[in-house]
């Protein structure tokens, strides 16, 4: 290193400052050619329209267009029936295997099995639903021969909202375990014996105490378990084959141009989209950063 | 009949007495001291007058009931936990009121109680603050207030001062026992720093490996251990082996040289090997004052540690270790020299052997 | 002594845990129920592949899916991608992390605020983002001076942007993964140690960081390759003879050849899952939905 009059100090003027960035350049780099540039120039795009002059009829259309409103609100609430469906069912499983008292190594099989579950999404699990509960599916089969029930007949579609939601709840539980099973374990012991010290009964216990302080965070992972299901995409397709016009499927078939050559819309739909997951995931790393205030 | 009452207390873990035959009575009012290493059972013992173990064996009386199959939140006893255990989701005042609002009591005597206590503990300005927000003093003197709130018939702390500073942790056992003097409230107070239990307690009960060693008042367990435990683990203490001369005078002869004691231990013959103990302040120079034991030794090092002086001595082949007060004016031996000390025949401990 | 201690204790035991004895039972219901939820598809399917042969059980299913010259054809194109991809994440994440934690803890948030950016952005937004992008001659900015044709005319240029857009996926899980590990690591008090005994950079980044990086860097690495192989939103976009669209092809008109895929592709997610818990010790990661 060249010798230089002045020590380095950490004053944002001095030059050393910039070379330090440099370090991190290839990441920023890397962000911005493949993350930032292509994200921003589809949400520019969005306000052209097709002959290239900018435009807000686009957006507009978000509001205004039947198919596209019905398709936002179709997928916000396979969103958040998943995410408080997953959310409930995997707050009791992360329970029954931290305070719930099973034995560890069950605990570890879960922690496993939830990380296979939410990476096996998309194609795989499509076809794994199908093999189950499709019309000649393995529950499907059972629940008619043997229990003589027939849910097709009943109504019951694998490829509708419910059967969609079904099995989308095969990556968000696990999520939720993955992230609320070390939520659980800092629940400290002692706060039980205080409360119970006090005269406290374990439902005075946890309704007073237990959830309040676990609040944020089971909220918080709800937000994510919104976004997660909002944003996806394979599943859906694998399954309906695009039948069920949720919001990601119906914005491929805007931008690829099937119908109207306005890709531009389908940008717009991004945009919104875009907008829905920030405003999901930030409140998820708020209520985050709530709980971990609480629990220094 | 004493208030609090442990007969015959012992807990097993799947295949280990963790504690064996605890007997104790408390009177009411009376500020009990738990103290021995980790695992010597005394944190288990507490939990279990708290209710959160049942005990293998035995019986818990309090103030005449029998609670020892109560749940714990039937008892009405106050835990102080280390780690605070203060709600987090709670403010000062929150945490404080609980117990009382768990029992549904008027919301007015509720507040009345909780002012009374925050000024017990001095917070008054912090009311409305989270536990997150306060110093680890605070907070235990928070968890305080809140076990108090409840007027529990007995507080039970376990181990409240290990988790702080040095300084604090003085001066707030110094509170802790003016409040339960002030309250008259039974205490048991768990420890394995033998100064907190000696600075403030009424009794202490020493455990060591389950069992108990010997209760007593602070001076008691201090100046008349009962076993080598006990003497080796409160206070400083010098230990060597001799042999008994005569077990009728109490003569006892360590690497040759005689030692006289006023304390004899049953059953012992002459030639039986034994234990002794001497405490560093008990011997002094012969120079000075002439007790009834007068040995030679070897002045082997001179620490300086402020009030006291530390003089490490060899008697016959053995390292004794010697505490003198300081005095500015009085002229220390040097290393190496040879020199005379003197102690009681009190002063010299015979201990049962382990 | 109280030879009467091993029965009592054991009726006192039995007494005080009747109040945990109904937790218990709540906790072995979800449990359970999870354990069906979990298990059920999975067996509905290996069931189903190994009935090809009507009547019989035979893996007649698997042997035509792994024949099948297509398969091979699209999981060797995945894996390579993947490898490829795992070697760029690394590139990209192991000198960012140690940088930041060494020198540069400033951009700490900014790089997070990246890593989170990945995870708003949606695969399927980001798949035709980059076609806008690199499906256009790339020309330097504000001029009409055009350096190359689109990246997507070539294959070559395609396999680069999808690599570069399977990055992007696997970035946040990558990032977590290294990140974690360099703190539990404490990379900064092992450089200084390395650099007071004499160390130059490259023994302390080969000899010391990496060595004990292992678990993390796999972790990454099986993340990546799981993201990788099961990634069909943005290789359809982009048309890529990627493994799992020929999947979802392959279930448009067969029956139990995919499902047979399908459970192997559960087999294969199954193991990578288990090798990371075993070598992270429990730091399981969860990928989001694709």
């Amino acid at each position: 290193m060249a010798q230089t009059a002045l020590p380095a100090s950490r004053n944002s003027a001095n030059p050393l400052n910039l070379k330090k960035w440099l370090g991190v350049s290839p990441f920023f780099l890397f962000a911005i050619l493949f993350l930032i540039w292509p994200s921003a120039r589809l949400m520019i795009d969005a306000f052209l329209d097709t002959q290239g002059r900018f435009t807000f009829a686009n957006l507009a259309q978000l509001f205004q267009n039947p198919t596209i409103v019905s398709s936002y609100l179709l997928s916000i609430q396979i969103s958040a029936v998943t995410a408080l469906g997953g959310g409930i069912f995997g707050f009791f499983l992360a329970y029954s295997v931290t305070i719930g008292g099973l034995p560890k190594a069950l605990r570890s099989m879960l922690v496993t099995f939830s990380a296979v579950a939410s990476n096996f999404a998309g194609v795989p699990l499509a076809f794994a639903f199908v093999a189950t509960l499709g019309r000649t599916g393995l529950i499907t089969a059972i629940l008619k021969n043997v229990f003589g029930v027939n849910i097709y007949t009943a109504g019951f579609n694998l490829y509708s909202f419910a059967g969609l939601s079904l099995t989308y709840m095969y990556f968000q539980f696990p999520l939720m375990v993955l992230i609320m099973a070390p939520a659980l374990d800092a629940l400290k012991r002692e706060w039980r014996e205080a409360a119970e010290n006090l005269g406290a009964t374990v439902f005075q216990y946890w309704w007073h105490i237990a959830l309040p302080i676990l609040m944020p965070s089971i909220l918080g992972t709800m937000f994510l378990l919104f976004a997660n299901s909002f944003g996806a995409y394979a599943t859906a397709y694998a399954l309906t084959g695009g039948s069920l016009p949720i919001i990601t499927i119906q914005l491929r078939a805007q931008i690829s141009g099937d119908v109207l050559h306005n890709p531009s819309l389908g940008y717009a739909m991004a945009v919104g989209m875009i907008i829905i997951m920030a405003v999901s995931t930030i409140g998820y790393i708020w209520l985050q950063s709530r709980s971990e205030r609480w629990l220094k | 009949m004493a208030y609090l009452s442990l007969s015959n207390i012992s807990k097993q873990f799947a295949d280990a007495v963790v504690v064996q035959d605890f007997n104790l009575d408390i009177a009411k009012g009376e500020f009990v001291s738990f103290l021995g290493p980790s695992g010597c059972g005394k944190t288990t013992t507490l939990r279990m007058v708290a209710g959160f173990e049942t005990p293998s064996t035995g019986n818990i009386t309090l103030d005449g009931a029998n609670i020892t199959d109560k749940a714990p939140n039937q008892r009405n006893v106050g835990m102080i936990f280390q780690a605070y255990a203060l709600f987090p989701n709670m403010t000062v005042s929150q945490n404080i009121g609980f117990g009382l609002r768990i029992r549904k009591e008027p919301e007015s005597a509720v507040k009345e109680r909780i002012a009374e206590m925050l000024s017990l503990i001095h917070l008054e300005k912090h009311a409305d603050k989270y536990p997150y927000q306060l110093s680890g003093g605070q907070q235990q003197r928070v968890a305080l207030a809140r076990a108090l709130a409840n007027r529990p018939q007995v507080l039970l702390l376990d181990e409240p001062l290990s988790a702080l500073d040095a300084k604090i942790r003085v001066s707030l056992r110094s509170e802790i026992r003016a409040i339960q003097k002030k309250l008259g409230i039974t205490a048991i107070f768990v420890t394995h720093d033998q100064e907190e239990a000696l600075s403030i307690s009424d009794r202490i009960v020493v455990m060591y490996e389950g069992k108990v060693e010997q209760v007593g008042t602070p001076f008691e367990i201090y100046n008349f251990p009962k076993t080598a435990f006990v003497a080796n683990f409160v206070g400083t203490l010098n230990t060597a082996e001799a042999e008994m001369v005569d077990p009728a005078k109490g003569v006892i002869k360590m690497d040759g040289v005689q030692f006289e004691s006023a304390n004899q231990v049953e059953g012992q013959k002459k030639g039986d090997k034994v234990a002794i103990a001497i405490r560093p302040e008990r011997f002094s120079f012969a120079s000075e004052q002439k007790k009834a034991n007068i040995v030679d030794c070897k002045i082997e090092n001179i620490t300086f540690l402020g009030s006291v002086v530390r003089i490490q001595i060899t008697i016959g082949n053995t390292k004794f270790n010697m505490d003198t007060f300081n005095n500015p004016f009085l002229e220390l031996p040097k290393i190496g020299d040879k020199s005379q000390v003197t102690c009681s025949r009190e002063a010299v401990l015979i201990l049962d052997r382990q | 002594m109280n030879e009467n201690l091993p029965y009592f204790a054991a009726l006192k035991a039995f007494a005080s845990r009747a109040r945990d004895r109904v937790g218990d039972l709540w906790s072995w219901f979800w449990y359970l129920l999870g354990v069906l939820y979990f298990v059920l598809p999975l067996y509905a399917t290996l069931d189903f592949s190994l009935h090809m042969q009507r009547d019989t059980i035979s893996l007649l299913a698997y042997q035509k899916a792994f024949a099948d010259p297509g398969f091979l054809k699209t999981f060797v194109y995945s894996n390579i991608l993947a490898v490829i991809t795992i070697l760029v994440g690394l590139l990209l994440v192991v000198p960012t992390s140690y940088w930041i934690r060494l020198r540069l803890p400033e951009a700490r948030r900014v790089v997070e605020y990246i890593t989170t950016l990945a995870i708003v952005i949606p695969a399927i937004v980001m798949g035709f983002g980059l076609v806008a992008v690199y499906g256009a001659p790339i020309k330097i900015p504000f001029t009409s001076v055009q350096l190359t044709d689109s990246l997507l005319n070539s294959p070559v240029g395609t396999n680069f942007i999808i690599i570069m857009g399977y990055t992007v996926l696997a970035l946040p899980l990558m990032y977590r993964s290294i990140d974690t590990g360099m703190r539990t690591i404490d990379v900064r008090t092992l450089t200084e140690a390395a650099q007071s005994l004499g160390a130059s950079w490259t023994t302390i980044i080969v000899r010391i960081i990496l060595p004990n990086l292992r678990a993390s860097i796999l972790s990454g690495a099986l993340l990546t390759f799981a993201i990788v192989v099961g990634e069909v939103t943005i290789s359809s976009i982009m048309n890529v003879p990627a493994f799992s669209p020929y999947l979802w092809l392959l279930g448009q008109h067969k029956a139990y050849e995919p499902a047979a895929l399908s459970f192997a592709s559960f087999l294969l997610i199954w193991a990578s899952m288990g090798i990371i818990q075993i070598v992270t010790g429990g730091r399981a990661q969860a990928a989001g939905a694709h």
